[in-house]
């Protein structure tokens, strides 16, 4: 046991993903599916993109200092509408939501080369029931995490939304 | 010293509470270690995991009907009601206590000791020294030499409890203290699966029929492997992980001959023992969805408590509780403790 001082690459990772997806890391994490995506996602676009990607995210909260409506403006401007950033990005927001890695598209590999690995697939038998999708519109994912016997005569119960 | 130490309505009560606070202590140990597992893996130990905590409620559920139906009353919001772990079991068993803990040798140990079949012998239930430094929710009883005694086992506890009823409907009449009004019962429409059939308790032979499920569910018949209905007893089932392999008929005790079960010690969060509220940073996520795990689960045993109150029709709602808890109890063990490498967080069962 020892106390922990540098953010790791896979902190980074978390912190982009919570940016991205609006929910805490805490409740990434409670996924149990944080590992597996930071290993899939640098498994596929390689760990010099995935470095590229974080290092820009860290640039622009170091730029924002804690504002927002500029953390904002840069992550639209500098990650989600580069051309080699922003398809990862946006891949990374469906792959927490929905529990898939889309292939990248078409222009995108064109550029940056046919990765063997970038071909639509769901990740474990875990991704879809931990998708964020159930949480954001406060339902369960249908087949999975049923809410109990009975549980249907009883009103739904709508989740808050996510906290920060 | 009267082997019976029940000879009030009054004790049979505290007794009968008591096994409710035992049957509950057990949940929240048993339900930590199987939601330590990492999903996909121990799919064995999961299984008995699940099936023994499900048990532990039908139990629970069962004691709740005896209780009532000797004119009694559940309430699982008195303070104290949870245990603060690492705690001994209400019963009084004093030689182990009972940690919230990771999937690992040294939980199923003490679950074994939880678990542990009582001794056939005749009549009596099992009574053993006690040390007496600390406070206990049922009377002491005491040797002719004038010792505190106390259970060996959940077995002998439950045992004291049928010998207590026989006891008082002879000198009472059956109708004097089963005088509970039977439509408090749980009863199997308000009882949705769930381990084995939930039995309305209204009389001694009905009592008879919860005990002798409780005590074979849990410790197995005189310490048999199978009991009447072949079915393995929580102590044997965990034994298996231990051993690593599967028990089959014919087999005995400490030597299971069946086909291995795979036990991979490794593949589960390292969350703390016993983690407290206070070992999280105030004002930090973990720290807020840790209290709030311990709201949701104070509101459940209130929910829990209404439904033993006379109100059976909302005890399904009352369960479906259980589910949202679950959730929550994953979510936590998922987060590492901040600033600790290596260790992760747990629900805490702090509801006072």
């Amino acid at each position: 046991m020892k106390t922990q001082l540098v953010q790791t690459p896979f902190e980074d990772f978390l912190k982009l993903s919570a940016y991205l997806t609006d929910f805490a890391e805490f409740e990434l994490r409670g996924t149990g599916q944080a590992e597996l995506y930071y290993s899939t996602v640098s498994g596929i676009v390689g760990d010099g993109t995935m470095h590229e990607l974080l290092e820009a995210f860290s640039a622009l909260r170091q730029t924002a200092q804690g504002d927002q409506a500029l953390l904002e403006k840069g992550m639209r401007g500098a990650i989600l509408s580069d051309e080699k950033l922003g398809p990862i990005a946006r891949n990374l927001i469906k792959l927490w939501y929905i529990g898939t890695w889309y292939q990248l598209p078409a222009a995108w590999r064109e550029r940056h080369g046919m990765i063997a690995e970038d071909r639509t697939f769901i990740p474990s038998p875990s991704s879809y029931v931990e998708g964020l999708l159930w949480p954001a519109i406060g339902a369960h994912p249908p087949g999975a995490k049923a809410p109990g016997y009975g549980s249907w005569t009883t009103a739904p119960e709508i989740p808050s939304s996510p906290q920060h | 010293m009267s082997l019976t130490p029940i000879l009030t309505l009054e004790t049979l009560r505290q007794y009968l509470y008591a096994a409710i606070q035992l049957e509950h202590a057990t949940i929240p140990t048993y339900l930590t270690t199987l939601y330590s597992i990492h999903p996909g893996t121990n799919l064995d130990a999961v299984q008995v995991l699940r099936v023994v905590a499900v048990e532990e409620m039908l139990h629970m559920t069962l004691s709740a009907n005896m209780l009532n139906a000797v004119g009694g009353k559940v309430d699982l919001t008195q303070p104290g009601f949870v245990p603060k772990f690492p705690t001994y079991l209400p019963n009084g068993e004093t030689d182990f206590q009972v940690n919230l803990e990771r999937f690992s040798p040294s939980a199923l140990a003490t679950f074994l000791q939880i678990e542990r079949p009582d001794k056939p012998q005749g009549s009596s239930p099992r009574l053993v020294r006690r040390p007496s430094n600390r406070s206990h929710i049922l009377p002491k009883h005491q040797s002719s030499e004038g010792e505190d005694l106390h259970f060996y086992s959940i077995g002998d506890f439950y045992h004291a409890i049928q010998l207590g009823l026989e006891h008082l409907c002879n000198e009472l009449g059956e109708e004097q203290v089963f005088s509970g009004d039977r439509s408090r019962q749980i009863t199997p429409e308000y009882y949705y699966s769930g381990g084995g059939e939930i039995n309305a308790v209204y009389d001694l032979a009905t009592a008879k029929t919860a005990i002798r499920l409780i005590s074979e569910q849990g410790e197995g018949y005189e310490g048999a492997i199978l009991d009447f209905e072949n079915e393995m007893s929580h102590y044997y089932r965990f034994d298996q992980l231990v051993k690593g392999r599967y028990y089959r008929a014919g087999d005995v005790r400490e030597n299971p001959t069946g086909d291995p079960v795979n036990v991979n010690w490794q593949a589960s969060y390292p969350i703390k023992t016993n983690a407290r509220l206070s070992d999280y940073p105030e004002g930090s996520d973990l720290y807020h969805a840790a209290k709030e795990y311990n709201q949701i689960y104070k509101d459940f045993l209130a929910s829990l408590t209404v439904a033993f109150d006379g109100r059976p029709d909302l005890f399904i709602p009352a369960v479906a509780g259980m589910f949202k808890i679950k959730e929550k109890t994953l979510q936590l063990i998922r987060n590492p403790m901040p600033g600790i490498e290596g260790l992760h967080a747990a629900p805490t069962f702090e509801v006072e």
